[in-house]
């Protein structure tokens, strides 16, 4: 059924599209030497949620892959470990220098 | 309580939430399991305006383990989502409510079922109504006939579903329990109670009068087990995405997978087995990693407990406890199911794989209510179909869970023990009489909802 990381193929290859996408925005920032990798989520559902409701009219939550928004987690400026987060996918990539520039635009 | 409010992250969260699972072959339609989740605990039936709801943003899912690994071979997956009428009111109804569709009815919900197995995702249901909110005699005449009711939907393949709110059909003493461990019925014995001259007294149930918010689904049983195996392993989670972000429009904004913030299988197990420093923890993981929590089904804190706030009333127990005797009784309840060749004609076990899960040995059939056999307390008191063998509505798992720890059950791993004889009458006092509305003869079982005029507090 679900792999070990819990994901479907399709997911997988949201996953992957995903940390093209992301590196793909990197390059255009300049980013180089950027390595991603996908995780693996212990506390992830069995199965990742399979449909989505309309969105509410009105209603008080959107998702991010609704609204086209990206989600940037630094989680390590020392080693550039970051989090980007988009839809339902999340994707770890690591890249000091991307790590660095977001620091200094945060202060 | 089963599991309201039982660990401090989720307590914030009463959305996502689980209160109670329910699995017991259905009674009226014995070909069918009926699966039921219970979500946001201790409902005031007159709390509005903004009254309860399911949450847009979070997966709600009932899985079933057909294979004994503690991993879900199928899942029910629910989603919701909550459309406004007139969104420049800040009413819930601007008048009675008199069917599903009412114009009156100004925040309505509605929500989706997928089936997701090994096959991938299957659609059942799309668009689905929920009712409202029973508000009062005025705003919802009429209530089961009018929405309850019609807020039951038969799917394809003989699958009927329900989500919205219900009576809480779960009775227990809180006030009482959580007051130093005290029962009623013994408090004289009760070291504390003793000092305060406290006489024996029947059980107030804590939760009658209250609501929650039921997600329930009836399966055909041959869409659930797998060839040879009846039992099936039953458990809810919760999950929300990992990211949120408050908007300075109101809104918020949610991204990233899936993230389990609840789950739920036996009653009881992270509220009175888990310690307070892993029950947000345990709510993180999956039922195949309970081995894990293992050491805490093995030697309850409870079991230690028992002894000292009822001095001289455990002895047995206490020997047990001193001698650190692990209780494979507990584990065979809780983690593995119960093992052919302890009672005679049953087994619930699905394998040796440590797991919190609801076992229902579905071959089983429902014992009529007005069996001379049938017995809120279930097992324990020679009715196989009911808890731990599945849960039904009306079980007191309260009692048979305070006396399976107390060691009722222990002589089937020891023949020689001897069980106290104080634990024939170890209870909280109460018994499913002690719910005002009671539970429905049919899907989805769980009485209706008490109305806000009628029960403001």
């Amino acid at each position: 059924m679900d792999s070990p990381e819990g994901r479907s193929d399709a997911e997988r290859e949201a996953q992957r599209l995903s940390r093209r996408s992301v590196l793909r925005g990197a390059a255009g920032a300049g980013a180089a030497g950027i390595a991603a990798s996908a995780l693996a989520f212990t506390s992830a559902p069995a199965f990742a949620a399979a449909t989505r409701p309309a969105r509410p009219a009105g209603g008080e939550t959107k998702d991010a892959e609704a609204t086209g928004q990206i989600i940037v987690h630094v989680r390590d400026v020392s080693t550039g470990e970051i989090d980007v987060f988009r839809g339902t996918s999340q994707t770890r990539v690591h890249d000091r220098e991307l790590a660095a520039r977001l620091t200094r635009a945060s202060r | 309580m089963s599991s309201h409010r039982e660990a401090p992250e989720i307590s914030k969260d009463p959305v996502a939430d689980s209160t109670d699972v329910y699995a017991f072959v259905s009674p009226d339609r014995p070909d069918t399991v009926t699966l039921i989740a219970n979500y946001i605990p201790l409902q005031e039936p007159a709390g509005g305006p903004n009254f309860y709801e399911f949450g847009d943003d979070v997966l709600y899912e009932i899985h079933v383990d057909n294979s004994g690994d503690g991993v879900p071979d199928i899942s029910y997956q629910f989603r919701f989502v909550t459309r406004l009428t007139t969104p420049s009111s800040f009413l819930y109804n601007t008048g009675p409510i008199g069917s599903l569709s009412d114009p009156n009815w100004n925040s309505k919900q509605f929500y989706s079922v997928t089936r997701v197995d090994h096959a991938g995702p299957h659609p059942l249901g799309q668009n689905l109504a929920c009712p409202p909110c029973n508000v009062g005699v005025l705003s919802t005449p009429d209530y089961e006939a009018r929405l309850g009711s019609p807020a039951v939907h038969s799917l394809s393949d003989g699958i009927k579903v329900f989500a919205g709110q219900r009576a809480e059909e779960f009775y227990v003493d809180l006030g009482s329990i959580f007051d130093l461990g005290n029962l009623r019925p013994l408090q004289q014995a009760n070291v504390y109670g003793k000092a305060a001259g406290l006489k024996s007294a029947p059980g107030v149930d804590a939760t009658n009068r209250l609501n929650v918010h039921s997600i329930a689904i009836q399966v055909p049983i041959s869409q659930l087990t797998a060839k040879g195996r009846p039992t099936i392993g039953v458990w809810t989670s919760a999950s929300r995405q990992r990211v949120r972000v408050a908007d300075d429009d109101g809104s918020n904004i949610s991204s990233g997978p899936f993230s389990q913030v609840s789950r739920l299988g036996n009653p009881l197990f992270n509220e009175v087995i888990v310690p307070l420093g892993k029950k947000d923890y345990w709510n993180k993981q999956q039922p195949a990693h309970d081995k894990q929590f293992a050491t805490y089904v093995a030697h309850p804190e409870l079991a230690q407990l028992l002894p000292v706030l009822y001095p001289g009333a455990f002895p047995h127990l206490a020997a047990l406890d001193k001698a650190g005797t692990a209780r494979a009784d507990l584990e065979a309840i809780l983690l593995t199911g119960i093992p052919s060749g302890l009672i005679k004609g049953f087994t619930n076990y699905t394998g040796a794989v440590q797991a919190d899960m609801l076992r229902l040995n579905t071959s089983i059939p429902p014992t009529p209510a007005s069996s001379k056999t049938y017995s809120i307390l279930g097992l324990i008191a020679g009715d196989a179909a009911g808890f731990p063998n599945g849960r039904r509505v009306t079980d007191d798992v309260v009692t048979i869970e305070l006396r399976a720890i107390a060691g009722v059950v222990y002589p089937l791993i020891d023949p020689g023990y001897k069980v106290d004889a104080v634990v024939p009458d170890v209870t909280d006092g109460l018994t499913n009489t002690s719910v005002t509305n009671q539970s429905l003869t049919t899907f989805p079982y769980l009485g209706v909802p008490y109305d806000g005029y009628d029960n403001p507090s």
